[in-house]
């Protein structure tokens, strides 16, 4: 009966957190990267399961018509920093590309930026952000004097 | 001449006296540099994290304290500052014969009052409160600046509050390290110790002082690696020089400061923080009121 498991180390081990984490679709190329250079740093012997004949093929690389548009970053833009650098338009021109009220309601409550239930359109959801964003800036900078 | 660095924040819990101790111990063992910590803190914690609870015990005992220092040579001309310097201490071990040592003037809980006695003993003079704080605050400054003919470097772990000491460490720092926690109240202690340590009043009077002459870095400390660090540090990057190293929240920094009685090498007392650590260390030795000192 032969080994139920298969011993991985150095190139061959990264080149099998690579395969993983390609699937991952989400991870950018330098996400893949800083892990697994950290998986490199941390694992020195990676001991994986045989399951029949298919322990020796790679994961199968996602084809790319199958890519998923990234989850969407409720910390981009940072509405306060575009404020302050650039201006409410430049930052309604920034929110401007996001359409769905949901995801700016998303971004408003991660980004600590209060706005009325009452802002039911994109357009008002846009505006109460930057006008929220403009009230903590101001409430910054009242607290420093 | 040492140059003097101070560690400070007006808010507490940002880990000043942990990243006093651990700047300490880098500069001293990786740098070699001569270093002194004076603890100006009524917690302690430093001198805790450096000699332990005996040891910071034994040293108010014997009159060896900071506070002790400034009441016995308040009023006199300053000789011999070294009789209260508790020598070679901390748990980190030196390579044979290296110049690096770290030196500890411990602090002391009587550090408060002992402010408050100076102000009434010099209140008897001709002057209004103002001038006698700025007297006080004055002599303290001339009385750390002392330590600077022994030591490279001098760091100045400095309490949340205001205290006199606090004050006239700020004034006599070459350079003050801002450790903060990225959250939503540190932004408004990050602006106002930046008004204090820049001498000025508004936050337009602090934006029109470029980066490159500010005094003043901030550390992000404590890090967890979430969106809502990421969008603060990002925000308080437009108002203040932030250092490029930080310090993520790990276990091992705070298990670093367990005072232990048996020596250890640097990356066995910090292990998975040793690298953060080294950043820290490489990139204020950058700093060239420090790099000065180190040349």
């Amino acid at each position: 009966m032969g080994k139920k498991t298969k011993a991985l180390s150095g190139a061959s081990q990264d080149a099998y957190f690579r395969r993983v984490l390609k699937t991952q679709l989400e991870l950018k190329v330098e996400d893949r990267d800083r892990l697994v250079s950290k998986l490199r740093e941390d694992i020195a012997q990676l001991r994986l399961r045989k399951h029949g004949s298919a322990d020796s093929k790679p994961l199968p690389s996602p084809p790319p018509s199958a890519a998923l548009p990234p989850p969407f970053d409720p910390f981009s833009p940072n509405v306060v920093v575009v404020v302050r650098t650039s201006g409410r338009d430049a930052a309604l021109a920034a929110l401007g590309r996001i359409d769905n009220a949901e995801h700016l309601r998303l971004l408003a409550r991660e980004q600590r930026l209060t706005v009325s239930s009452d802002s039911s359109s994109v357009e008002d959801l846009r505006a109460a952000i930057v006008t929220a964003a403009e009230r903590r800036i101001a409430n910054r900078f009242a607290a420093a004097g | 001449m040492a140059r003097f660095l101070a560690v400070s924040n007006r808010k507490g819990g940002v880990g000043k006296s942990t990243i006093a101790v651990m700047l300490a111990h880098a500069a001293a063992a990786w740098s070699r540099q001569r270093v002194l910590v004076i603890d100006l803190d009524t917690q302690c914690n430093a001198s805790l994290m450096l000699v332990g609870g005996l040891g910071w015990e034994r040293a108010g005992r014997a009159g060896r304290t900071i506070a002790d220092y400034f009441f016995d040579r308040f009023d006199k001309v300053a000789e011999d500052e070294s009789a209260y310097v508790l020598k070679d201490v901390g748990d980190v071990a030196h390579a044979r014969g290296a110049p690096g040592r770290l030196c500890l003037l411990p602090g002391s809980q009587r550090l408060e009052d002992l402010q408050g006695e100076l102000l009434l003993r010099h209140s008897k003079k001709d002057l209004d409160a103002d001038a006698i704080a700025v007297q006080v605050r004055g002599r303290m400054k001339r009385l750390i600046r002392h330590f600077g003919m022994d030591f490279d470097v001098v760091i100045l772990d400095c309490p949340p509050g205001l205290s006199f000491a606090a004050l006239a460490a700020l004034d006599l720092a070459d350079h003050v390290i801002v450790p903060f926690r990225p959250d939503f109240v540190s932004q408004f202690a990050l602006d106002r110790v930046a008004l204090l340590i820049e001498r000025v009043e508004t936050a337009e009077q602090l934006a029109g002082i470029a980066f490159s002459e500010r005094r003043y870095s901030c550390l992000a400390n404590y890090l967890s690696g979430t969106g809502h660090e990421r969008l603060l540090i990002d925000q308080l990057a437009l108002d203040h020089p932030l250092l490029a190293a930080r310090i993520p929240r790990l276990e091992s920094i705070a298990r670093a400061f367990d005072w232990e009685e048996t020596r250890q090498t640097m990356e066995q007392k910090y292990a998975d923080a040793a690298p953060y650590l080294r950043a820290l260390h490489d990139e204020l030795l950058g700093v060239p009121q420090l790099r000065a000192a180190s040349a």
